[in-house]
Order: C-alpha cells, then sequence, then structure tokens
C-alpha cells in the first residue's frame, strides 16, 4: 500500500504540548508577551487560566524552552498529585540534588531552606493543571512564595479557577492573571495556515477557504484542542481517499462532503 | 483505519434528513407567505353578508326580469298546457321576494290544481280575454267550414262555456291590497325591507313618484341597503331628473365601490347620450 501525502499532514495535528509545534498567533504573542514581562516584576504567582484547549500548556512550554537557558526555571508540565513526591521534586530542583527514595522532604525544613536563598536567587516554577493540586498542597504553594525567592506560574482551568481564586489567601497573592480566549475565525485561519505552511504543505494550506474556516469555526468555537482533533479527522479521511479512490480528490478546495463527514464522525453533527 | 463506508452512509442519512428538513421549512415559509397574503388581500371577513348582499341584489334583478317578462301581452293563448317557466327563476322568487302580484282566492273560484294560474296584469287581463275570445272565433269559423251544421251548435255552446269558463278565471291583481297590506305592515314594523318591497311595487306600476319616496323611506331606515339606494336613483331618472339619479349613484359609489351602481351608472349616462 502507497503512503499517502495526508499521513504527514494528519500528525502535523497530533494534540501534542511541543515548541516546534507552536504557532503564534496575535493573541497569543501578546499573551506571551504579557506573562514573560510579568516574571520581571516583583510578583509571588502569575495565574494563566482559560477553558482547556485554549493554549495554556503551550504558552507554559514555550516560556520555558525560552527561558531556560536564561533563567533558573523548572516546568512541571503534568501535576504532582502527592504532597511528599511534590515537595521532593521542588527540593530536587532548587538544591540539584537527589534525594534517596526511602527519604522525605520535610516542608518546614524546605521552607528555612528557601529563605536562606532569599536574596541570592530567584527561582521560577510553571506548574501546568494546577486544579488537580489539592488545597492543601496549593497553601504550601502559598507560604513558598511567601518568601519572595520562589515565584510560581500556575495554570487552571477556568472553572476551577473561579473556585480556587475566590479563596482569600490566593486573591491577595496572585499579582497578575492572564486569561487565553479560544481563537476567533481569523485567528483560526491563521493558525491552520501556518501550521501547514510551517511544514512545507502550501498547497494543502491553500485548500483552505474562508467558508471551510467558518464550517470548522463553527464546532471547535476556535478551540486548539477541538480543531486539531478535527483536521486530524479530516485529514484521515483524506489520507483513505487518497489510497483507496483518488478519483474523488480531484478538487483544488477541501471537499465539503469530507468535511461534514468529518463533523459526523467527531460527533459535532448527528445523522 | 476508519471505517469509511458507515461514515458515508451516515453522511448520506445526514444529507437526506437536511434535505427534508429544508424542504419542510421551504413548504411552512412558503404557506405561512401565501397564508398571510390570503388573509390579507382574498379573505374578506365581511364576504357571506356582501355575498348574500350580491345574491340578494341578483336576485332582485331576477324578479325584476321575470315581472317584465310578464308584463307584455301573451302572444300564445293560454291552454291547458302551462307556459314553459324557467324552474331556477321560480326558485329565487320564492325565496327572496314574494310575488307583488297577489290572487284574491276568495274572489276566485278557481281550481287551482287543475288550472296553471297566469299571473297577470289588470289590463293584460282584458286583453287577453279579447285575445281568448279572437282566438275562439277563429278556431269556430274554421270548424264551422270543416264540420257539419248540425255540430255547429255543440261547438257554440262549447265556445260559450269557454268564454264562461274563462270569465270565471278571474285574474284579480290585487295590486291595490298588496300595497294597503304592505304599508300597513310598514307602518306596523318600520321595516325598511317592507318601504323597499313597497317602492319595488311602485316602480313597477310606473308610479316612480311613490317609488322614489319609499326608496327613500327605506334608505332613511337603512343607509347601507343598496337597493335603496339603486331604486331612489331608478326613479329619480325614470322621472326625468337624470342629473340627480347620476349624482346620487356616483356618491355611493365613490363610497361604496359598489359593482351594480357602476353599471346603472353606466346605463344611465348612456342613455342621456
Amino acid at each position: 500500500m502507497r503512503k499517502s501525502k495526508y499521513s504527514d499532514i494528519k500528525s502535523i495535528f497530533i494534540d501534542s504540548v511541543d515548541n516546534d509545534n507552536f504557532v503564534e498567533l496575535p493573541l497569543t504573542a501578546f499573551n506571551y508577551q504579557t506573562l514573560e514581562d510579568s516574571l520581571n516584576k516583583p510578583l509571588k504567582m502569575i495565574l494563566l487560566f482559560g477553558k482547556p484547549g485554549t493554549g495554556k500548556s503551550m504558552i507554559l512550554n514555550r516560556l520555558y524552552h525560552n527561558l531556560k537557558n536564561i533563567r533558573e526555571i523548572h516546568y512541571f508540565d503534568a501535576p504532582i498529585l502527592s504532597e511528599k513526591e511534590f515537595l521532593k521534586s521542588i527540593y530536587e530542583s532548587i538544591s540539584s540534588e537527589k534525594i534517596p527514595n526511602n527519604m522525605r522532604v520535610n516542608f518546614d525544613g524546605l521552607l528555612k531552606y528557601v529563605q536562606y536563598l532569599k536574596g541570592k536567587r530567584e527561582i521560577i516554577f510553571l506548574l501546568d493543571e494546577c486544579q488537580l493540586y489539592s488545597e492543601a498542597l496549593m497553601e504550601k504553594i502559598r507560604l513558598l512564595s511567601d518568601t519572595r525567592v520562589v515565584k510560581f506560574v500556575i495554570t487552571l482551568h477556568k472553572t476551577e479557577n473561579e473556585d480556587v481564586i475566590a479563596k482569600e489567601h490566593f486573591k491577595t497573592r496572585i499579582w497578575e492573571i492572564v486569561e487565553l480566549k479560544n481563537a476567533s475565525i481569523e485567528d483560526l485561519e491563521i493558525y491552520i495556515q501556518k501550521k501547514l505552511i510551517q511544514k512545507g504543505f502550501v498547497e494543502v494550506a491553500n485548500m483552505f477557504t474562508p467558508k471551510d474556516i467558518k464550517f470548522i469555526h463553527q464546532f471547535t468555537k476556535g478551540n486548539f484542542r477541538e480543531t486539531n482533533k478535527f483536521l486530524y479527522t479530516l485529514f484521515n479521511i483524506y489520507e483513505y481517499y487518497d489510497i483507496h479512490s483518488p478519483e474523488k480528490l480531484l478538487g483544488t478546495k477541501l471537499s465539503k462532503k469530507i468535511l461534514e463527514m468529518t463533523a459526523i464522525k467527531i460527533g459535532y453533527i448527528h445523522d | 483505519m476508519i471505517n469509511i463506508k458507515e461514515l458515508e452512509k451516515r453522511w448520506l442519512k445526514y444529507k437526506t434528513k437536511s434535505f427534508m428538513l429544508l424542504a419542510f421549512m421551504v413548504t411552512i415559509i412558503g404557506s405561512l407567505i401565501y397564508g398571510g397574503y390570503y388573509i390579507l388581500y382574498k379573505l374578506d371577513f365581511g364576504g357571506s353578508r356582501k355575498e348574500h348582499k350580491k345574491a340578494v341584489m341578483s336576485a332582485v334583478r331576477v324578479v325584476d326580469k321575470n315581472i317584465s317578462m310578464a308584463t307584455p301581452p301573451p302572444t300564445h293563448i293560454p291552454t291547458a298546457t302551462p307556459t314553459p317557466t324557467p324552474t331556477p327563476i321560480k326558485k329565487d322568487i320564492i325565496q327572496l321576494a314574494p310575488n307583488i302580484p297577489i290572487v284574491d282566492f276568495d274572489n276566485n273560484r278557481v281550481d287551482i290544481k287543475k288550472k296553471p294560474i297566469e299571473v297577470v296584469d289588470v289590463k293584460h287581463k282584458k286583453k287577453l280575454v279579447k285575445r281568448v275570445k279572437k282566438h275562439i272565433r277563429d278556431k269556430l269559423a274554421k270548424k264551422v267550414k270543416s264540420k257539419e251544421h248540425k255540430k255547429l251548435k255543440k261547438v257554440v255552446v262549447h265556445k260559450k262555456k269557454i268564454e264562461n269558463r274563462r270569465k270565471k278565471i278571474d285574474l284579480k291583481v290585487t295590486t291595490n291590497n298588496y300595497m294597503s297590506i304592505m304599508k300597513e305592515k310598514f307602518h306596523k314594523y318600520r321595516n325598511p325591507r317592507d318601504a323597499l318591497l313597497i317602492a319595488k311595487a311602485y316602480y313597477r306600476a310606473g308610479n316612480y313618484k311613490n317609488s322614489e319616496i319609499w326608496a327613500l323611506k327605506a334608505n332613511e331606515l337603512d343607509k347601507n341597503s343598496e337597493e335603496s339606494w339603486l331604486l331612489f336613483a331608478k326613479s329619480k331618472d325614470a322621472l326625468g331628473k337624470r342629473k340627480e339619479a347620476l349624482k346620487i349613484l356616483i356618491a355611493y359609489y365613490n363610497r361604496t365601490k359598489s359593482p351594480n351602481a357602476k353599471l346603472l351608472i353606466e346605463k344611465i349616462s348612456s342613455k342621456s347620450k
């Protein structure tokens, strides 16, 4: 069986937090800059929040990759739910020492250690998916940030955020809030075009008409995760036709039928 | 690998449903538009009243026609065979207006079941009797020539019998009775319809002055009665007041856009040319 070009195209839209796949849009560029600027301010905590699929992890990942060689920055892409493990990871990141498995980090000891570093170092921790952390652990994060040695950038889903942010202790400590929103139709068009063009599929990028973008946006609401899912499925169907009945793919524009089939497949349209 | 066959089937189902929905929507919208149009422009809520009025008008015209048909002297001798009259007209007369000339059954001993009654005017009755006599005379003369002298007596007797019998058919038209009854009725109930019937009777009798008065009375009681307007105008016209008649009709037509009024205007106007 011959390989279709659509196999490579669909892989572009596999949902991953990869700095190479980052697509800079006017909106995300602004948010990224706001976030980077806030790191230079004497803030204790920075909150990055938005609905799932709005690109929070992507921005956090980009921030880490851009600053990792300039500043002391640590990125926890997956939440560490155990308090023991979390404190251990924080200590290991700061001290660059490996703690044996049979030992545990005492929080008071960690706090004293961090306070000892005051004025000497400024450490940034990027914590993704913070809505999964327990309240007790969040309280410890707050106490660590109070030392002004450790700065936390945390991401929250908007719905959970509304619950967490309401708590007084967070209200007083979070000094910068960056909210991420879904892409507009124009942003979505740029996103799709850039994604394809940066991987060399200019011809395929030209297949998308504003009407097609509008059709996709109608279902995905500009959510990047949903858009990726849609485009992955779309090119998966294209791949099938390209291999089994290429005569059905003669047009230079996207097939309306395949777009609709994609929406049916994902469940946006009910047959 | 994606199951394209099944997906295509689902897509086809979706398209069919979409098409059906679209067709349904178009039908609904079309029906609504047509319904709205029908309600706004076609459906006249007062239609039944108007139609009724129209029917009355046409019936009145039929009555007029019928009466005018009866007015000229009969060209045929009334025999035992009834004169053919169109049944629907008769039906209309019964329904809508009483036959103005009424047979006075008390004064006339006529077997109605056996002999059809010809409803005629007094003048016509006299003419009719004369014509009957003449006809019988002619007939007898022919018979005398063809038959033997013996039979002559019988024929004469027969002639006499016929004459007597014809005399018995005293078609006394009770126009005066009708008028007095109707007037009495009108004074009792003040019904504009009665006034209109009186006006009509006067008009038919050629008494246009009175028909004008009674049409006016009917109109005073019911301003919307088209018949009263038209009859008033017709009476005026008959009295030679053509300009006045036209003035009245035009005023009425401008108000109601009545096709009957228009017709009458055209009729009167054409006469004046």
